[in-house]
């Protein structure tokens, strides 16, 4: 509601009621008459105070509230007392993928700081690092859609989002190829602008 | 004989006279023309684009404290509104002021007297009063917790407010519906299986340690104060089976005399019942019985891992 209403329309038509009844009132008109200091100082706080509390604060939600995704109404699959579907386990998205995830994350660690830690570079650890980034960043962003996109929901969005993310996980490998084989590397990157 | 029946029928009914209107429940749509209206059309009223958040307590009326007495301790109650009744209009904030010193010192006290002596079309759920039964579970000054596990604040300057469960389907007021959540946790199969019987043909005994393995987990009331705080159970609600429901799960997986512990980890292994839990760690903190569902989520991810 508050942000539908202009608030600056309102606040012209608040204004008004105050002026005509200064207009009307003797003691404000001698004041205006007068024209003192103490009341041109006064004037504005009194206009402020004139106004209804909201329109003051809807002056700042100017932006418009969208919802992203709102909730649907509500559907109960089968009866109340039958339980949930449970799905058929799929080790490779469950605990194998899970697994995988920790190890690869796990791994980055000491890949990141041994190259530094040694001082030399090594192609060999060059390139599992690039590789378990790439990874990586493939799930975590994976997660992000399967999170964000809900399947049952919107399921072509989430197929779009996850080609989307293949494509961007290949040109990313093979961006990280070509800066290892015909560039200095990631590490000597690192180092480079560690120094600049 | 049958002219006889007729009249005596006509009598009893008669001096079974319905009670005057005013006593009985009458239809709560009857003063609301819209709300027999069919729902496809009613919900073609409600227009998705405008507001969705209540409307804030600076535009709706106060209900003040009945006679606030000498040095009274007003304090003020802001409390989430919406009628199922009326499924046009919009949720909205509801102010009360009670004097602390006529309230008793939880929330749960400070509800049931404003149902009781200020306004009873509040609607709630309680159900014991001592934090054993879970019905009071709502969202108390940004935090879900149980109405009466949960103080009032004796800062009278401060003012609180109370919501339904997060990202839960309204019933009415401060009652969410549950349906969601107990067949999740019916689907969890929450009941000892077992194919062998007992040694001795007398109950199925375990060890202490075993047992001490189920403490801290047998104690959960399933308020849903963990899973309606936990991001990942708001946007995958009906895949994500949520802290509270996984804590139960392991409850049976941990028990030494239960024999389906395979079939019970099989059912969570797949990419949302279980692997939703993004070790945000909400649940833990938000518990009113100081839990740790958590802790149980990621020992069944421990005995999944590398399996």
């Amino acid at each position: 509601m508050a942000s539908i209403m202009r608030p600056s329309v309102l606040r012209q038509a608040c204004q008004v009621p105050v002026t005509s009844q200064r207009m009307l009132s003797t003691l404000s008109r001698t004041s205006i008459k007068s024209s003192s200091p103490l009341s041109q100082h006064l004037r504005p706080s009194l206009v402020r105070t004139a106004l209804p509390k909201s329109t003051r604060i809807a002056a700042f939600h100017a932006t418009q509230r969208k919802q992203i995704l709102p909730a649907l109404p509500q559907t109960v699959e089968g009866t109340a007392n039958d339980p949930t579907p449970v799905p058929e386990p799929e080790p490779v998205h469950g605990s194998y993928h899970w697994s995988f995830e920790r190890i690869v994350s796990a791994g980055l660690i000491p890949l990141t700081v041994a190259p530094f830690a040694a001082g030399s570079l090594n192609p060999v650890t060059d390139s599992i690092l690039c590789a378990l980034l790439v990874i990586h960043s493939h799930i975590g962003f994976e997660a992000c859609i399967i999170d964000y996109f809900p399947k049952r929901r919107i399921p072509t969005v989430q197929k779009a989002s996850m080609w989307a993310l293949r494509i961007g996980t290949l040109t990313l490998g093979v961006a990280l190829y070509s800066f290892e084989t015909n560039d200095v590397g990631i590490t000597e990157a690192v180092t480079r602008l560690w120094h600049a | 004989m049958a002219a006889t029946r007729t009249l005596a029928r006509l009598a009893t009914r008669r001096i079974a006279a319905r009670p005057a209107s005013v006593f009985t429940r009458s239809f709560a749509s009857v003063s609301d023309t819209h709300a027999r209206d069919p729902l496809s059309k009613a919900a073609e009223k409600i227009d998705p684009k405008v507001i969705t958040k209540p409307i804030p307590e600076s535009q709706t009326s106060t209900i003040k404290e009945p006679e606030p007495g000498k040095d009274a301790k007003i304090k003020t109650f802001h409390i989430y509104r919406w009628n199922p009744d009326e499924p046009s209009s919009k949720p909205k904030m509801q102010t009360y002021t009670l004097d602390l010193n006529k309230t008793g010192p939880m929330m749960l006290d400070a509800l049931i007297r404003i149902k009781n002596e200020v306004d009873p079309t509040l609607t709630f759920r309680r159900s014991c009063r001592e934090g054993i039964c879970g019905s009071c579970a709502m969202n108390i000054d940004g935090v879900n917790t149980l109405a009466c596990l949960c103080r009032i604040p004796t800062e009278t300057t401060k003012e609180s407010r109370i919501y339904p469960l997060p990202h839960m389907y309204v019933v009415k007021d401060l009652v969410p519906d549950m349906t969601n959540f107990y067949k999740q946790y019916r689907s969890v199969k929450p009941y000892l299986q077992r194919e062998t019987a007992s040694p001795d043909g007398r109950e199925f005994r375990q060890s202490k340690e075993d047992r001490r393995k189920l403490d801290g987990l047998y104690e959960c009331i399933l308020c849903a104060c963990c899973s309606t705080s936990c991001p990942s159970y708001w946007w995958n609600q009906e895949e994500y089976l949520g802290p509270a429901v996984l804590l139960q799960s392991y409850r049976w997986i941990a028990d030494s005399r239960d024999e389906k512990k395979p079939e019970r980890l099989d059912a969570l292994n797949n990419s949302m019942s279980l692997y939703r839990c993004h070790t945000i760690l909400n649940c833990s903190r938000t518990c009113p019985k100081g839990l740790n569902p958590a802790l149980a989520i990621a020992e069944i991810k421990k005995s999944m891992a590398f399996t």
